[in-house]
Formats: C-alpha cells, structure tokens, sequence
C-alpha cells in the first residue's frame, strides 16, 4: 500500500514533466532539439533559420512566436499557459530578458506587428451605467420619483385645505342657512326632500349647497369655488398670477317674485368682463358701466343698469351701507329677470329660438387673503350672506313704476324683434329643409309599396296636393297684389 | 302664529329639489382640464411604448397624475386606473427593454 502511495506522485511528475520540457527546451538546449520540433511549432520559420549560427539567435523569436501565436489565435488559453509557464520558469523569464535586449530588428522582417501601439494607447471602455452598482447614475430617475412624491404630498395637503375651508364657511353659515330655509344641503338624488345638512362635494375644489323652502325665492345654490391646492401645477401658476377663493352664490326666483330688471355692481373689471360675457346685461345694459360714486360707493366699484330708476331702487341705504363696508370682497351682484347665462357660441350660425331665461339673483365674492386663507376667515364672508337675505326679499318688494314697466317692456319687445329679424333666413332655411324631408320621406313610402295599384293611388294624392298648395300660393300672391294696389 | 310665521320666512311646501345644472347645453361651465389630461397622459405612454422613449413614460404618469387630481367626483374611477396603469406600464416597459438610465436633454 506504502509503494501506491509513493507511486503516485512520481507517476504524476512523470506525466506533467514532458509538457513542460517540451516547451522550454531550448532554453537549456542550446539548439539540439530544434530538430524534433521543426515539424510542428517553428515549421514557419523554417526558411528563416537554416545557418546553424543563427540558431542561437533564432531561440528567441521562435520562443516569441509559439507564445505569441497562442495570443493570436485564442487569447484565454495564451494566458493561461503564459501565467502556468511564468509560476514555475521565473528563471527562464529572467533569461529570456537577456536574451531579447540582443534583438537585431531584421529579425522581424516578416512578422507584422498587428498591434503596435497596443502599450501607447489603452482604451478603458466605460462600463454601461446600468451595470454599474451604483444608484447615482439614476438621478435623473430619482428626480422623477422625488417630483412625483412631491405631487402626491401636495395633492393630500391641498385636499385637506379645501376640505377644512369649506367645512369652516358651512359651520359659520349653518345657522343663518337653516333659519332661513327649509331644506339645506341636497344632492338631488335621494326620494325625499329631507335637508343632508352637508356640503355636496363636486370637485377637491369645489363644494355645492342648494337651499330651498323659503318665501320669496324658488332655491339658492352656493358654490364654494376654492383654489386648486390639490394640484401642484395650479400651485406653482399661482405663484406667477394670484387668484383667490370665491363662493357663488345663485338665487333662482319665481316669476312673482321678481319684477322685469337687469342690474349689475361690481369691480370694474369684473363689470366690463361680464357686460362682454353674459347675454342679458350686453343685450339689455348697452352703455359703459358707470361709476357708483354718485350713489356713494366707493370709486372702484361701477355699475351697468337697464335704467336709473333701478338703480335707485336698488341703491337704497343698507345696500349701500353693504356695498362700502365689503367692497374689497365683492367681485359682482347681478341681478336679472332674463337670465340665460353666458353667451353661447353657435357654429352653425345662431340658435334657432331665443334661449331659455329665468330670474335670478347672482353674488359672486371673493374671499380675502388671496390665496392664503385660514379657515377663521371664512366668518368675515357672513355679513355677505346676510346681505343675500336681504336682497332677496328687497327684490321681492321693488315695483318699476308704470313708466319704467313701459320702458322695460319695450326693450324686451325689441331684443326680441332683433333675435328673430337676425335668425329668419335661417328659420326659412330650416322650414325648407323641413318640406324637403317631408315630401322625400312621402316618394320613399310610395316607392316601398309593393301593391302597385295603391301606389298609383298615393301618387295621385300627392300630386292633388302639391297643386292645392300653388293654388293657395297664388290666390295669396293675387291678394296682396290688390292689397298693394 | 301669524307673528311667528311672519318673521319665518321658511316654507316648507315650497321646497324644490336640486337639479345639476345641465353642462351640454353649457359647455363654458366644465373644466376640461382631466379630460385633456388623460388623453395627453395615453398619448404619451403610447408614444414612450412604442418608440422606447423613457421621458414620454415619465410625462406620461405626471400627466395621468394631474388628471386625477383635477378629475370630478361623478367621474368614472375605472377610467382614472387605466389610464394610470396604461402610464406605469409604459414606464416599466421602458425600463425592461433597456434598464440603462435617463439621460438628460442637456
């Protein structure tokens, strides 16, 4: 058992001895085994050393070459072998070196150098960034993480705001609400009429309450219109353009409660803005608004009337009374019996009939602070609200004398001539294509019956209509000729 | 009771329900900003989907996000979470095809 042992490692010198002897033979050979490797190895160089004198020197660059084909041809193996050679013939290194530093240069006619400078300029390839294990080349990534965070955190801040604000101004107002009307807070979707005594959440920035029940007025509908803090992008263009919060205030009134006025105060650029935008005050208060100062308001809020005596009857003490104290945060009061919101842009020319109208009282107020409202404030707005409960029943009681009643019927006589005369083309071309789908819809039914006799018969009856409808025609023409005449 | 009814100026019996205001005939009165974002939010994840584009899959999220804050309460969510998943989706796509990083336009 002792002699296997003792075996085996000689047996594996044995075997490892050749592989390396052969290699680094002619290092210690001085050029007897050239011979036995001339078939294999340096069969290239065989016309290169055949002089027995350059044998010495032909050691090196045959020595240069197999090691340096290896690299040519496969580059991991080369190296493998390189390092294996280098571990356990460091000598030979060393003697090499000597030897190479006895290089003629003709020796390497014919041998290019594929890479020459291959030491002068050593490209480091940028490992991708991907691949590298670090977080920083992803910046651009966090950023957008981070900015997204950002958004998220002010959409809750935001949300909570508007929230707060709006519960603030319905806990102020609740009482004045529900001591003056029967139903406070409805959505309009429950079976009864029962008061939800919650604000109807439309938006994250905007809050609904109807109240109904009550002399004098069909409904009031209050619109808390917040700022969008829910919205990081309103935010930031709020910081270039101010804006502020505004609660809308719209009473919708019964056709007694109300007698035939249009009537607008407000700041001035909210007065020149709505005579612009809404149908009623550009059709029925055509000059410039004028300036309140006469009725003493102060100078930056105007006025835009259908006729003085209105605004005397609107103007009365406490009005004006309201009007000074809070002028700072009232943008428009509108009153009107003709309704009908902001002017429609028809594509197709003008609307066929004039639009529905409904009397209504219309309060829009900004709420100070611009922006940067806590919610205490919202307490400042309710002499505003108190000021609606006023006008409301003010309005009830303001009569037009017989003159201004005359005056207010013509004006409504003439916008009214005026929408017809600009839309008759218009109603005749619809009325013409109306006849035209009528007598095409008639030839279809004819066409579609299969009896033939009773399609003669519809045929006829058509044609007899047809020329009873000239002969009307023309009695009328003959009539008007001899009216004319 | 005449005073009191008087000085009440509530009625009961004229109570009338609330009607949301009709916004067909009045289209001025919408905001049509959560309707344009979404829109422009599937526009761009579409484009950073198919043309492999990472910063359309980032504006993309942003503008699905600026939808949902904007959005109404009467909106449909089922819309909102597509349009939401059709960004994210978009941006992890991106990011499968070739997980190197964003490069800045500078």
């Amino acid at each position: 058992m002792r002699h296997v042992v003792f075996l085996l490692p000689a047996l594996l010198l044995l075997l490892a001895l050749p592989d390396t002897r052969g290699r680094y033979n002619d290092d210690f050979d001085d050029g007897e085994d050239i011979a036995e490797f001339d078939d294999n190895d340096f069969a290239e160089f065989e016309d290169v050393s055949e002089d027995p004198a350059v044998d010495v020197e032909k050691e090196p660059p045959p020595r240069a070459a197999p090691s340096s084909t290896p690299i040519e041809d496969d580059e991991d193996e080369a190296t493998v072998e390189n390092e294996d050679g280098q571990d356990e013939f460091e000598d030979a290194d060393a003697q090499d070196q000597d030897m190479y530093s006895k290089y003629d240069n003709e020796e390497f006619e014919g041998y290019e150098k594929t890479n020459p400078s291959f030491k002068d300029t050593l490209i480091y390839r940028e490992v991708p960034a991907h691949l590298q294990n670090s977080w920083e080349s992803y910046y651009m990534e966090i950023l957008m993480v981070t900015g997204l965070l950002a958004y998220i955190m002010n959409y809750i801040i935001g949300k909570n705001k508007n929230s707060r604000l709006a519960q603030a101004w319905f806990n102020s107002h609740r009482e004045l609400l529900e001591s003056n009307f029967a139903l406070v807070g409805d959505d309009g979707t429950s079976k009864e009429a029962t008061s939800t005594g919650k604000l109807n959440q439309e938006n994250e920035h905007i809050y609904n309450l109807w109240c109904s029940g009550r002399v004098c007025c069909e409904g009031m509908l209050i619109q808390l219109k917040f700022l969008k803090r829910q919205d990081l992008l309103n935010v930031l263009a709020r910081m270039m353009r101010p804006a502020c919060d505004q609660v809308q205030v719209k009473v919708t009134l019964n056709d007694e409660d109300m007698d035939t006025f249009v009537f607008a105060v407000g700041s001035r650029k909210a007065m020149a803005r709505l005579q612009k935008e809404m149908q009623d005050l550009c059709e029925f208060c055509g000059d410039k608004p004028k300036s309140g100062a006469k009725y003493g308001i102060p100078e930056s809020l105007a006025i835009l009337s259908e006729m003085g005596e209105v605004t005397d009857g609107v103007m009365d003490n406490k009005m004006v009374h309201y009007l000074t104290s809070h002028a700072d945060k009232i943008e428009s009061i509108h009153f009107s019996d003709q309704f009908s919101g902001p002017k429609v842009m028809q594509e197709e020319g003008q609307p066929l009939k004039l639009p529905e109208t409904k009397k209504t009282l219309l309060f829009t107020f900004n709420v100070p602070g611009m922006g940067n409202t806590s919610p205490k404030d919202m307490d400042i707005l309710l002499p505003l609200m108190n000021m609606v409960i006023y006008s409301i029943d003010k309005v009830k009681k303001l009569r037009l004398n017989r003159e201004g009643k005359q005056k207010a019927d013509r004006n409504r006589a003439r916008v009214e001539e005026n929408f017809l005369k600009q839309t008759h083309t218009q109603r005749q071309e619809a009325a013409q294509t109306r006849r035209e789908e009528k007598k095409r819809a008639e030839k279809e039914r004819i066409m579609n019956e299969e009896d033939p006799d009773r399609q003669r018969r519809l045929e006829e009856a058509a044609q007899r209509r047809e020329q009873k409808k000239l002969e009307k025609k023309q009695m009328k023409m003959k009539q008007i000729k001899v009216k004319a005449m | 009771m005449t005073a009191n009814n008087m000085a009440d100026p509530r009625r009961p019996s004229k109570i009338f329900r609330y009607k949301p205001p009709n916004t067909e005939t009045n289209p001025t009165l919408e905001d049509p900003t959560p309707d344009y974002m979404n829109l422009l939010g599937m526009v761009f994840s579409m484009c950073g989907l198919m043309l492999k584009l990472k910063w359309c899959a980032w504006i993309a999220v942003y503008c699905s996000f600026i939808s949902f804050a904007n959005s109404r309460s009467s909106e449909d969510t089922k819309q909102m979470m597509s349009s939401f998943m059709l960004s994210i989706s978009a941006v992890v796509m991106s990011y499968l095809q070739n997980p190197q990083p964003m490069s800045p336009p500078w």
